[in-house]
């Protein structure tokens, strides 16, 4: 037996040699700066995680600072620690946490590492000297969105997709359906829960339900292409999120899009030259982070342009008075602007929007 | 015909289950190494790297014995119902059970002092994994339902249970709308152990010595195998089948629910949705792994735990995750085959061609 044992032995030595034969040396010389990306599902080929590592690779590309990732990590659980814990170990001076339920075990993190960079996707935590967080207001693009989406349906009914009743999701919800109707007051936007970020079969499913009540424009908050299949399937119209998928969904309009790459690079420069203060960053199309491409084809494409114009030169908001919710209740009073931290906690529904908060 | 079937092996294997998976491990290390070398990776620096991260350094084995210990203990749930011949295929459900009812001991008690918070709270989810099994228990002991349909269905009811606390009456207030509970007291964290490991590992490593040394040493242990080898012959010889497996799968959810408190307590400072993480399905693994034996059970949580450290630590240095996992499977594949081939041994089956050609 143990010679049997010293033969494998033998054979994954000369494997190890091979390969070593083959494979180049990637020596990364010069700054010692280096940032690491934790997300929490496989990066693939659309969706959240897709967008963040294209952020990734534009900051490693801007900034020349060597870059990893590790995928599928999940949130609250030890796998997080572990990969942290490591990415540490090896040298990484900036750690970008791309989950919201991240946030608590960064928080720990950033206290017990004050030497090292972490910067926290979607939560409101941050400390004094190393814990910051960053976000987009995708809620600009949605609204646009919402604008090609009204023009579009002829029932008059769009289907929203959509992951959890959070406040981010609830939001980017009403600022579509804010936009909708802004182009067609008599427009209707049915919200239908999957309870994932992603889950082909469920949101497929989903969306089918929604075409089957009527609706022929679908849009959705998930991370797979799942909702435009149907709506290519079904001959509706389909508008994305995260990602152009033009090329991966028939009928694809536009999409509000997430661009994370200068705010990544501005991060890990800040980080390089010792500049780096914590804040709660909330970008807006201004900054690029978010964006969204305007369909020539759409009736209203451009009054949509002159809504995207204005919303960057800073004279135009989603959340202006009046808006009411759902109930009729006032949200935002005539000629008022709803501020950062109503937004950021936004649990109901504008009216206009069929579908309960409750999920 | 010519074929191959399998035979119990009359003299267990020279060196034994431990030999024969270790082999099996060695063998999925060289298939690893094909698809590392096919991938572009140097299959030495790889390993070596997995076995750094797992045991190279005490915080190594601080994370490796951290994993092992929610793999052992959901382990050794469903090792003692298996080596009744039972399954308990709801040991996720219990963990989130037991990770409820502790969350719910400290939401009652939040002023209580951390020993007796923390104790109250082990005890909460210990019964609430013993609860939730009571269910299957009963219907099983006293109705001959199937405990395999009935464990895994209510992983699905209490799953929808935690979602509807955290997004409803426990839902945080000041998570901006997201759905968690409230943070635990400071003082229901596990203090530490060493490195990244709590004393999570102590309390584990009791259960599962305990267990291991009662259940081989007793005449309890010994029935619990006499019935799971022959329920005819446990009958004769007067064990109440009803009883053992009313008190053998209550007692597999409480243990189960026990790795839900120590990981509420131990890792995740809050109750959120995601808090069994797959345990308890990874927990039917470790006890395959350990052939329900729960004296194996802690060796196969630390190496399965290792792996996974290991797998993660690969991924951090640059290997896809694709590769990663599908290296982690081969080793637990190749550990689970081998374990199949130490317990039976390949048979050519003989060309009955004496028989069949006489019969022709």
């Amino acid at each position: 037996m143990t010679r049997t044992l010293r033969t494998l032995t033998a054979l994954i030595a000369t494997l190890g040699l091979l390969a070593a034969a083959c494979g180049g040396s990637d020596d990364a010389g010069g700054s010692d700066t280096k940032a690491a990306f934790v997300m929490v599902a496989p990066v693939g080929d659309a969706g959240w995680n897709f967008m963040h590592n294209e952020g990734r690779l534009a900051a490693e590309a801007a900034t020349g600072v060597e870059t990893a990732f590790v995928e599928a990590i999940p949130e609250g659980g030890a796998e997080f620690d572990t990969a942290v814990q490591q990415f540490i170990d090896d040298g990484y001076t900036v750690i970008f946490s791309t989950s919201f339920g991240y946030m608590d075990a960064t928080e720990k993190f950033a206290n017990e590492n004050p030497d090292v960079v972490f910067e926290h996707i979607s939560g409101f935590k941050m400390n004094d000297t190393n814990f910051g967080n960053t976000f987009g207001r995708m809620y600009q693009p949605r609204y646009i969105a919402g604008m090609a989406a009204g023009a579009a349906t002829e029932t008059n009914k769009i289907g929203y997709v959509a992951a959890f009743p959070i406040p981010e999701v609830i939001r980017g919800i009403n600022a579509f359906t804010l936009g909708a109707q802004r182009v067609n007051p008599d427009v209707e936007v049915e919200v239908a829960w999957t309870a994932t970020w992603f889950d082909p079969t469920v949101e497929g499913n989903t969306a089918q339900a929604l075409l089957d009540a009527g609706a022929d424009v679908l849009t959705m908050h998930q991370d797979s292409t799942a909702t435009g299949q149907a709506a290519t399937d079904a001959g509706a119209t389909f508008i994305g999120y995260h990602s152009d998928m033009s090329s991966q969904v028939d009928a694809y309009l536009t999409a509000p899009v997430w661009d994370w790459g200068d705010r990544y690079a501005d991060v890990i420069n800040a980080a390089a030259n010792g500049e780096y203060t914590p804040e709660s960053w909330w970008g807006g199309m201004a900054d690029g982070v978010v964006d969204i491409e305007i369909p020539t084809s759409s009736p209203v494409a451009s009054e949509m342009q002159a809504v995207k114009d204005q919303i960057i030169a800073g004279e135009f908001d989603v959340f202006e008075g009046e808006i009411l919710t759902q109930s009729g209740d006032v949200m935002v009073a005539d000629g008022e602007k709803m501020d950062d931290g109503s937004m950021l906690g936004m649990s109901d529904f504008v009216a206009g929007v069929i579908g309960s908060t409750d999920g | 015909m010519l074929g191959w079937h399998l035979a119990r092996r009359e003299q267990p294997l020279r060196g034994g289950q431990t030999r024969a998976v270790a082999t099996g491990m060695l063998l999925a290390l060289v298939a690893g190494a094909f698809l590392l070398v096919l991938s572009g990776e140097n299959p030495l620096d790889v390993y070596t790297t997995m076995a750094d991260a797992a045991f190279g350094s005490s915080r190594g084995w601080s994370t490796t014995l951290g994993r092992a210990v929610p793999l052992g203990l959901a382990g050794l749930a469903v090792a003692v119902a298996g080596s009744m011949g039972l399954w308990n295929i709801g040991a996720e459900g219990q963990i989130i059970a037991g990770a409820i009812f502790g969350a719910w001991v400290a939401r009652l008690l939040p002023d209580a002092n951390g020993f007796v918070l923390i104790t109250v709270m082990l005890i909460g989810s210990v019964l609430g994994g013993g609860l939730l099994a009571l269910i299957p228990a009963i219907t099983r002991a006293r109705l001959g339902v199937n405990e395999i349909i009935t464990t895994l269905m209510l992983n699905e009811i209490i799953i929808r249970v935690v979602r509807y606390l955290v997004n409803g009456p426990w839902k945080d207030p000041n998570s901006a709308g997201f759905p968690q509970a409230p943070p635990l007291p400071a003082q229901a964290a596990l203090p530490t152990l060493f490195g990244r490991a709590n004393i999570g590992v102590l309390i584990a490593a009791g259960v599962l010595a305990g267990f291991g040394f009662y259940a081989s040493r007793s005449k309890w242990g010994y029935e619990l195998r006499l019935a799971g080898s022959s329920e005819k012959t446990a009958e004769y010889a007067g064990i109440s089948l009803r009883r053992k497996i009313l008190t053998v799968l209550t007692l597999s959810g409480a243990i189960a629910g026990l790795a839900g408190g120590i990981e509420l307590t131990g890792s995740s400072s809050r109750l959120v949705e995601g808090v069994a993480n797959g345990w308890g399905f990874a927990g039917i693994i470790v006890a395959a792994l350990a052939l329900m034996r729960p004296s194996g059970v802690a060796a196969v949580a630390i190496a399965f735990g290792a792996v996974q450290v290991g797998g993660l630590a690969i991924q951090v240095s640059g290997v896809p995750a694709s590769i990663a996992n599908i290296l982690q499977a081969l080793i637990l594949f190749g550990a689970l085959i081998a374990g199949v081939f130490g317990q039976y041994r390949p048979v050519r089956t003989r060309t009955t061609s004496s028989v069949t050609a006489a019969a022709a």
